[in-house]
């Protein structure tokens, strides 16, 4: 007895030391913290199923009724205003700077466009997104006159044979796009209103008020349109608009705005100047006059695929409201357990 | 800077294509499976239930790579001593004259008789209908299992008061007629007093006088011997002096406790061999008679009893057969008076033989010896307690219902190996034991090929025989011993053997050495191909843990060789339990679910870039800003996956020790098959098609505002972001099926952290932030579109599995639905007995451990009556 009482003694301060070892007791480390454990019973498959179809078709039929109400109309012109005698060498045609490059188009509104009536300019098969394009600018020379000479990413439109900064450098720039349009009702012009189509942000805060296009366009190669050094590109809202890359290679960007409502029957003549060059790659031109909505233009895509999703909802709702009568299942029911089926499995 | 070389050109376009589509391939998969396992070691190392107060060690994860691996184990392989063992013996019981004493009857008998007991009363009295009465029985099968459970429990709790009466070491007897001279009054005394002495008198031990108790311990060749020792000295025969001729004990025969010393010359010692399995000594005492006195192994002194030394023989017999049913290690101890001349004859013989030198001198010994030992009168049997570690019996028997297999391989000899397979119920009296030994000997004469062709005989046999086994009751055993292991394990036979081991409920190996440990080990981790798990507490356990797929050292006694070998050290065997059914359950399912809700996201994500590039000439141009592409798997969907992988229970850790069978979920690989991987790559498939082109097709050309503003890479770019963030966030929480607060944090706050990066990203100077600069306050924000496109793509990326979820968890429900489901409608409380019976029935089918025992055991006494009432039946109309 006393020997365990001395093994005791002789054990007692290495117990002392041992008990610091103690793993300390809260309900996170024991994994005890109180917790949600939220399962799928078939009230709520049915509530999460139906409660889905009954807010999307609502939904998709608002957005479905609103793009209904978008009045759009677009013409293809890269082919028509091709004269025949030109089609056979479309891109000699457009590089010439000696040729006739304006065309007509006649246009009668179908539907009454209310104000703004939106015009754009839609390109096809232009890889704005390729990747080497995309990195083709130079932000900070856009914004500080002090930074002309950064013309890092640029190449190869970045300098002048002289070695002098190109101002927008980059390939964005130079392939900015160029034809012209104007609209005239019974030979009154309509005003074409330019300003604010760019994004407010892009204005005030990436286009410098101080910094002047210089030296644009005018080396051996010429891309697209030319632009007005006295103008600071902040102004220059056709460029920010052009500048903001598409993200796929059929794209529409904003060309301007009318600002009167377009009736019925009203005969619009519009002309066209021809001078972007997507002959070269088999690109098309598309002008495209819309309204919008709060969704934006016209899509049903949005308004169908609500519609979609919500009405399969609804269908799994139905489904699962019939199975669970069918073949119910009591909640918690041990003869549902695993042992309980395969009594050959387990025991 | 334009390249102008096309090997530069080429060069940087695969390294570009390499970076997009690295998405593909989760790298920072790697990342979060490091992280969420060390958290998770942690969690194990934190466990308080797996701290042994007595050695104040925690549990230790050494190694946290092998966590979800503990939910996956098929085949445990133990060592015996220090493991399941204490490697302390304890007196327990003992024989004398034919009459039992000891205290409490083997447990299990008093279980399965209490079983029993209930079931009959359960049933029907009415005895003579006994179809009907089992069929009632079946019915009112709950309560009994009811009484099972409790039954368990009070065998746990009754163990650990014994466990605290026990002070003496060595010593656990109980009884009191025994105790203090009382034993002066029982019918027997001079058998009794003989037991005593021979207790004291025959061995080889030498007493060590302790100076502050003024006691005696005993330093023996075998612990067994030094609890006999104990034993003699708590019954009032206390050996204390041994001399080169002589030994002295202080006996205390008288009920006034007066000690007198006695002193046994010693004439001649008789050794203990493996072979003779018996020792004697010649001893001439204080009146001159003459005694030899022999312990040894039953069937051994059995044999040599003379005729009137047979008095007791059936008596013992049975107790011995209980004994070893219990899994404690007997010996039977003899006696024989010898006249002077007899002795004084035999004693030349022995001088000579003694005396003899050359090869043959041990045969002569051996012969003489046994011309002596012979006519021999018994007096009785002891039992001995080799005592387990505590809860062993009990963590065995769980870990059986888990549907493990358990191997025990020991340096002991096959007596002891087979001794602690009935006390840890790996063995049970009934069971087909398979013994594959080598004839020792014929080792020397026979070629080796002789010999393995024995083996391979005795292994088909073997087979053959359980094969033709139709009781599906029948269980096996296999027992081998480390010579015939030698064999075993070679190249041609070793196949076989593993066929034969896997068909046996439980395997032992004993007399093994290390490196066949590890043989061993290897043999079943490549013969079947499953998780093996090694426990060991030796340095010679080093060689199997370092082999198995997980080592686990037990820490404290023996060293630390072990536990620097193992992958996981933990105090005591019990805590193997907690370790596998608990932690390594959680861990196998949090990471398959982790791994799997991995693929999903980063092919959702991943195939958007993809399928942009079609768009981009693939040039390399990502839709995404760099900055989205960066955070995605940094922070804006990783702490939800490390959440998931962390801290997701589909049950609480008490259904898992209460639903052993759910374990089976691992090994069996339910969550991570290729059905479940492909099912969720389909899905990331899905989920990517359905934002890319759902996104796409929504911005395709049109003005996405009022404003008539069309929309440009950016804004398809993060709107697109802004719908895979939704949808698996979204996806994960459906996933989960246990939400603690953090759980809300990190996915709710993923989603929330996005749209913040937005807003602050915007906010940076237009130089660092290019075109997300004012993205989402300015364009996006306003644009109903935006917000419409996000719950679009959300809501149909998710419906599916939703879809496939609900279906699931209604017409094929696994078990931890069911159980998720008793426990929220709290129908376990409401209805215990169903919640017991089930818990119960939540096994694997074993034949190994308490349970199967206690059922065993039904199984039979249910025999017996059934023979009984049929006899009955006939007799009755011939009564009436």
């Amino acid at each position: 007895m006393m020997d365990m009482t001395s093994s005791k003694d002789g054990q007692s301060p290495p117990n002392s030391k041992k008990t610091s070892k103690k793993p300390k007791y809260s309900k996170f480390s024991q994994q005890e913290l109180p917790a949600w454990k939220p399962f799928l019973t078939p009230g709520w498959v049915i509530a999460t199923f139906t409660a889905i179809g009954i807010i999307f078709i609502p939904i998709g039929l608002a957005s479905l009724f609103s793009s209904g109400k978008v009045v759009e109309a677009e013409f293809r012109y890269d082919e028509t205003c091709l004269s025949p005698d030109v089609a056979k060498d479309a891109v000699a045609y457009i590089k010439s700077d000696t040729t006739n490059k304006t065309c007509t188009h006649k246009w009668i509104v179908e539907q009454k466009m209310q104000a703004p009536v939106f015009i754009y300019y839609q390109l096809e098969n232009y890889y704005q997104n390729h990747r080497r394009y995309v990195k083709s600018r130079n932000d900070k020379q856009l914004w500080r006159k002090s930074a002309e000479l950064q013309t890092d990413h640029c190449d190869p439109v970045d300098k002048t044979e002289g070695k002098e900064p190109i101002v927008p450098c980059g390939l964005i720039a130079w392939s900015m796009f160029n034809d012209t349009y104007k609209f005239s009702i019974d030979n009154k012009d309509l005003t074409i209103n330019k300003k604010n189509i760019a994004w407010g942000s892009d204005k005030n805060s990436k286009f410098g008020h101080e910094v002047y296009p210089k030296n644009f366009q005018s080396g051996g190669l010429i891309g697209g349109a030319k632009l007005n050094e006295s103008v600071p590109l902040s102004e220059q809202e056709d460029l920010i608009v052009w500048m903001r890359t598409a993200a796929l290679p059929t794209f529409r960007k904003l060309y301007g705005k009318i600002e009167s409502d377009l009736e019925v029957n009203d005969e619009i003549e519009i002309l066209i100047q021809n001078n972007y060059n997507t002959y070269e790659f088999q690109g098309r031109k598309k002008l495209v006059l819309s309204t919008t909505t709060w969704i934006g233009g016209k899509n049903r895509f949005l308004g169908v695929a609500y519609l979609c999703v919500g009405g399969l909802s609804l269908f799994c709702a139905i489904g699962f409201i019939l199975l669970y009568v069918v073949k119910p299942r009591p909640l918690g029911d041990p003869s549902y357990l695993s042992w309980n089926r395969n009594p050959g499995i387990l025991k | 800077m334009i390249p102008r070389h096309l090997e530069w050109l080429g060069m940087s376009h695969l390294i570009t294509a390499l970076i997009l589509y690295g998405y593909l391939i989760p790298i920072s998969l790697y990342v979060s499976i490091e992280v969420v396992k060390v958290l998770q070691a942690t969690f194990i190392n934190q466990d308080i239930l797996m701290y042994d107060e007595e050695t104040g060690t925690p549990a230790d994860a050494r190694t946290s790579n092998l966590n979800e691996e503990l939910g996956q184990v098929d085949t445990i392989l133990s060592d015996k001593t220090g493991t399941l063992t204490c490697n302390q013996m304890d007196f327990l019981k003992c024989s004398i004259a034919g009459t039992q004493y000891g205290a409490s009857s083997s447990e299990v008998e008093l279980a399965a008789a209490k079983q029993i007991a209930s079931d009959l009363e359960d049933g029907d009295s009415d005895l003579s209908n006994f179809p009907l009465r089992h069929r009632k029985a079946q019915v009112s099968w709950e309560n009994i299992d009811k009484v099972d459970e409790i039954e368990l429990e009070t065998v746990v709790t009754s163990k650990g008061d014994e466990d605290q009466k026990h002070a003496i070491k060595g010593f656990g007897f109980e009884d009191d007629r025994l105790m203090n001279c009382n034993w002066l009054q029982e019918p027997n005394v001079d058998d009794i007093l003989l037991f005593f002495r021979i207790l004291a008198v025959c061995h080889t031990a030498i007493p060590e006088l302790n100076e502050e108790t003024g006691g005696f311990t005993y330093e023996a060749e075998s612990p067994d011997e030094g609890s006999f020792l104990v034993a003699a000295r708590e019954f009032g025969f206390e050996f204390c002096r041994r001399t080169q001729s002589s030994i002295f004990t202080r006996e205390r025969i008288s009920a006034s406790g007066q000690v007198v010393e006695r002193e046994y010359k010693l004439l001649n010692l008789l050794d203990f061999t493996s072979k003779r399995k018996r020792m004697s000594v010649i001893v001439r005492d204080e009146e001159g008679q003459i005694f030899l006195l022999c312990k040894g192994a039953d069937s051994i002194i059995f044999d040599r009893l003379s005729k009137n030394g047979k008095a007791y023989l059936e008596a013992t017999t049975k107790h011995l057969n209980d004994y070893g049913e219990t899994g404690l290690r007997t010996l039977a101890l003899s006696y024989r008076r010898l006249e002077e001349k007899e002795y004084s004859d035999w004693n030349n013989e022995f001088q000579k033989a003694k005396a003899a030198v050359g090869a043959d001198r041990e045969a002569m010994l051996e012969r003489v010896s046994d011309i002596m030992e012979k006519e021999l009168i018994l007096v009785g049997a002891t039992a001995i307690e080799d005592k387990l570690q505590k809860g062993v019996p009990q963590c065995i028997d769980k870990l059986a219902q888990a549907g493990l297999k358990i191997w025990v391989l020991t340096g002991d000899k096959m007596e002891t190996a087979i001794n602690i397979g009935f006390s840890c119920s790996l063995l049970r009296q009934g069971m087909k034991q398979i013994c594959i030994t080598t004839n020792s000997d014929s080792v020397s004469n026979d070629t080796k090929q002789a010999i393995k062709d024995n083996i391979l005989n005795q292994i088909t046999n073997a087979t053959q025989m359980i094969k033709l086994e139709k009781d599906p009751h029948a269980a096996f055993a296999l027992i081998i011993d480390g010579k015939t292991l030698t064999y075993a394990l070679e190249d041609d036979v070793k196949l076989q053997f593993l066929g034969l081991a896997v068909d046996c409920a439980s395997v032992i190996c004993c007399r093994v050495s290390p490196k066949q440990k590890a043989l061993v080990v290897r043999l079943v981790k490549q013969g079947t191909g499953k998780t093996t798990l090694a426990i060991g507490d030796g340095a010679n356990d080093v060689g199997m843990i370092q082999e198995a797929d997980i080592g686990v050292g037990i820490s404290g006694v023996e060293g630390m060789q072990a536990v620097m070998a193992s992958d996981f050290s933990i105090a005591q065997f019990r805590f193997l339990e907690r370790l596998l059914v608990v932690h390594g359950h959680w861990c196998y399912k949090r990471i398959a679910q982790m791994i799997c809700y991995f693929f999903y996201k980063n092919i959702a994500f991943g195939l958007t870039i993809f399928y942009f590039e079609a768009y981009t000439g693939f040039s390399g141009q990502s839709v995404y800003d760099d900055w989205y592409m960066i955070l995605f798997n940094v922070c804006l969907t990783s702490l939800p996956v490390i959440s998931l992988g962390v801290f997701e229970q589909d049950v609480s850790s008490e259904v898992c020790l209460q639903f052993p069978a759910l374990y089976q979920q691992g090994p069996k690989n339910l969550f991570f098959d290729w059905y479940r991987i492909l099912g969720w790559m389909a899905n990331g498939l899905y989920s990517s098609v359905v934002i890319f082109f759902g996104t796409v097709l929504i911005f395709y050309e049109q003005a996405f505002r009022v404003d008539g503003q069309t929309s440009d890479l950016a804004s398809l770019g993060t709107t697109m972001f802004t719908c895979i963030i939704w949808a698996v966030n979204c996806q994960i929480s459906l996933t989960m099926s246990h939400f603690t607060w953090i759980q809300h944090l990190f996915i709710w706050g993923s989603i929330v952290t996005w749209y913040l990066f937005l807003m602050m990203y915007g906010a940076l100077s237009p130089n660092l932030s290019h075109s997300a600069y004012h993205l989402l306050i300015e364009a996006l924000g306003p644009a109903p579109i935006y917000w419409a496109t996000t719950l679009l793509a959300t809501v149909a990326c998710i419906l599916p599995y939703l879809v496939h979820i609900s279906f699931q968890r209604c017409f094929s429900p696994m078990d931890h639905h069911i159980i998720q489901e008793i426990k929220h409608y709290k129908k376990d409380i409401e209805d215990q007995s169903m919640w017991v019976r089930e818990s119960s029935k939540a096994r694997q089918e074993t034949k190994i451990g308490f349970t199967a025992r206690v059922e065993a055991k039904i199984r039979q006494l249910k025999g017996k009556l059934h023979k009984k009432q049929s006899f009955l039946n006939i007799l009755s109309p011939v009564r009436t």
